[in-house]
């Protein structure tokens, strides 16, 4: 019996000699409040393409100088954006075959059309064989990123530039946004 | 968020753990054993479980990340560690959590010598492919990646937890033959499952036009099913109420299934024994409290198009946005049913050689032939459970030695998933008819577990007689 005993004891000792070896080590468990998810999204915004036809008012049939149109742009209420965006990325792309230049004034509005960020640029005249391409790369860091949070339309305007080219050919827009977020 | 990946974290790194319980099969002593072969030769006349204790299992794991890999204190820049992680996991690495507690056990010799068993135990077992392509997605964007498609049938996953009843009968039907079966009933407590999804989401270049990019999501087809969890995320429900709904789903108030097992013991020659067995070859029919989250579909778009109309009264303009947004609802469609569906219990399979070496022992009836066994065995068994994606296969060499006719030790080596270093070991132990036996895997593992990707205790006390 006194055999026994000892093995017991030994399987007694197995257990507690686990207990005892079992450690976690060489790691820090406070760095999980450092974990946080950066992923930067790709995300194509608006696309047109106008011609000569797009500047005529359909009621008068006189030519416009200026055409505009808005875009809500709901995402940008949600709260991935409203709380984790740091930094959006604006690509602006117009390729031009009028030989006509054309002032572009892109807006972001918020709900009441409170204007809170303009990017502005010409946009370069081109032929028909040969259309210009204008590209604009708007960068809003964090320090700015409230005029994003805060908007929710997107409103573009195109205003014909005085020339005496005859005012025909093709306007194509790119817009994309590179929207980098921090959960 | 942050909680939820601690939490992801803690569950595939500290308790990583197999998935089989290796150190247990063909202990002929144990009782445990006829768990995993109903058919084993075993070797003791009757055996009661103490409730509750008679088997205590917890099991999960990870392959191919531990704790150490992500909280590393060298290094302060955990989230570079996290996607280098993610970036080095891929869709065929798992995570895993099975857990077993024996409830009820007891079993006896019938006079024409087979042995009965039966008993209850509750089950909980969850599995999940690393949804590699999605948690890229998360964690980086699709800013690195266009043009590369991110692949949902990444998503696949499993959980379940029930109550098992069983009933066993182990024949011995030679002196070289023993076989065995046991009826299980399955009582549904809770099931979840995702498998065989489809779809990609591609950003492609798109120099062509009309924008930079053309988003893809093609051939989506997500659906998961769940049972027992509807009505526990009903509002107004009280813990009491809660408890009590799954009480009453433990005896057979919510689904039912059946399963078997089976399995065997040949004696080739005196020394050398073969066995097999499969357990829980089975079947969960998912009626009652069932939930379907179906989202399926393709769509593509290169952005919103004004179209520059003359404006409306107010300077309104067309509502872009709405009909991007029908058009997406109607082409990528967001579904929750409750149809009824049937799952596969994970079934496992077992299969081991033994070579009996040194003298006899006769410990308690030298003229039952049967109950004779050598000191020293060494054998080798090949343990497969049925995931999602296939067999997921452990395979260990080990070596058992009897000390005395009540102490035993068995050493295992296994190679599986998760490591290529995991020695285990199972000390069994009785005082009179009191058994108690505990096993270990991976001891090394113990020294730091951080850096291990691999441990398990599985602990018991019964009372075992022989005639």
């Amino acid at each position: 019996m006194p055999f026994l005993k000892t093995i017991f004891q030994t399987l007694l000792l197995v257990l507690f000699i686990l207990g005892l070896a079992s450690c976690v080590k060489d790691v820090d468990l406070d760095q999980a409040k450092d974990i946080g998810l950066k992923p930067k999204l790709q995300i194509d915004l608006l696309i047109f393409d106008v011609s000569e036809t797009d500047f005529v008012d359909t009621l008068t049939n006189q030519q416009k100088t200026i055409i505009r149109d808005t875009v809500r742009l709901e995402f940008l209420d949600d709260s991935y954006v409203q709380d984790d965006l740091i930094e959006v990325e604006f690509s602006f792309k117009y390729i031009n075959s009028f030989s006509r230049s054309f002032h572009n004034k892109i807006s972001f509005l918020s709900e009441n059309n409170s204007v809170q960020h303009v990017v502005e640029f010409n946009i370069d005249p081109g032929d028909k064989n040969n259309p210009a391409v204008t590209e604009v790369i708007d960068l809003i860091k964090l320090d700015q990123i409230q005029v994003i949070r805060r908007s929710i339309k997107m409103a573009v305007e195109i205003e014909t530039l005085p020339g005496n080219d005859p005012f025909t050919g093709e306007l194509k827009f790119q817009s994309k946004g590179l929207f980098s977020f921090e959960f | 968020m942050r909680f939820i990946l601690t939490l992801i974290f803690f569950i595939i790194t500290v308790l990583s753990q197999g998935q089989n319980k290796q150190l247990l099969y063909d202990v002929r002593s144990l009782p445990q054993s006829l768990m995993s072969n109903p058919g084993t030769n075993i070797t003791f006349d009757k055996h009661l479980g103490i409730p509750f204790l008679s088997q205590i299992h917890f099991s999960a794991g990870t392959s191919g990340v531990n704790l150490y890999d992500i909280f590393n204190d060298s290094n302060p820049n955990v989230n570079e560690r996290v996607t280098k992680a993610i970036r080095k996991l891929t869709s065929n690495d798992y995570f895993t959590a099975r857990e077993q507690l024996e409830i009820l056990s007891f079993g006896w010799r019938l006079k024409n010598d087979d042995y009965i068993s039966m008993g209850i135990y509750q089950e909980m077992d969850i599995f999940a492919y690393f949804p590699k392509d999605p948690a890229v997605l998360v964690n980086e964007g699709n800013k690195d990646y266009i043009n590369i498609p991110f692949n949902f049938s990444h998503v696949s996953f499993t959980g379940e937890a029930m109550t098992v009843y069983h009933i066993g009968l182990n024949k011995k039907i030679d002196h070289q033959l023993t076989i065995g079966g046991r009826l299980k009933i399955y009582s549904g407590i809770f099931n979840v499952e995702s498998t065989d999804n489809t779809g990609y989401f591609t950003t492609m270049d798109s120099p062509e036009g009309p924008n930079y990019y053309r988003h893809f999501a093609e051939n989506i087809n997500v659906r998961v099913n769940t049972s027992g969890y509807k009505s526990l995320k009903e509002e107004n429900k009280s813990v009491e109420e809660a408890t009590a709904d799954l009480l009453k789903r433990s005896f057979f108030g919510g689904n039912i299934g059946v399963g078997v097992d089976l399995g065997f013991t040949y004696k080739i020659e005196e020394h050398l024994i073969v066995t097999g067995s499969v357990q829980d070859l089975g079947l969960m029919f998912h009626k009652k409290d069932v939930e379907n989250y179906l989202y399926y579909g393709g769509y593509q778009t290169d952005g919103i198009e004004p179209l520059f109309p003359d404006a409306g009264p107010g300077g309104s303009t067309l509502p872009y946005w709405d009909i991007f947004e029908d058009e997406v609802d109607k082409n990528l469609k967001d579904e929750t049913l409750n149809e009824a569906y049937i799952t596969w219990r994970p079934y496992i399979l077992n299969a081991s050689l033994e070579y009996g070496f040194g003298k006899f022992y006769q410990p308690c009836n030298c003229l039952v032939p049967e109950y004779k066994r050598s000191i020293n065995l060494i054998g080798i068994h090949l343990f497969g459970i049925n995931r999602p994606k296939g067999l997921k296969y452990a395979f260990n060499a080990y070596y058992d030695r009897k000390f005395t006719q009540n102490f035993r030790v068995k050493f295992a080596y296994t190679v599986d998933d998760f490591s290529y270093t995991n020695l285990g070991l199972l000390v069994s132990s009785r005082l009179k008819n009191f058994n108690f036996y505990l096993a270990a895997d991976n001891l090394l593992g113990y020294f730091n577990l951080a850096k291990s990707n691999s441990e398990s205790i599985q602990l018991g006390f019964q009372f075992v007689f022989d005639k």
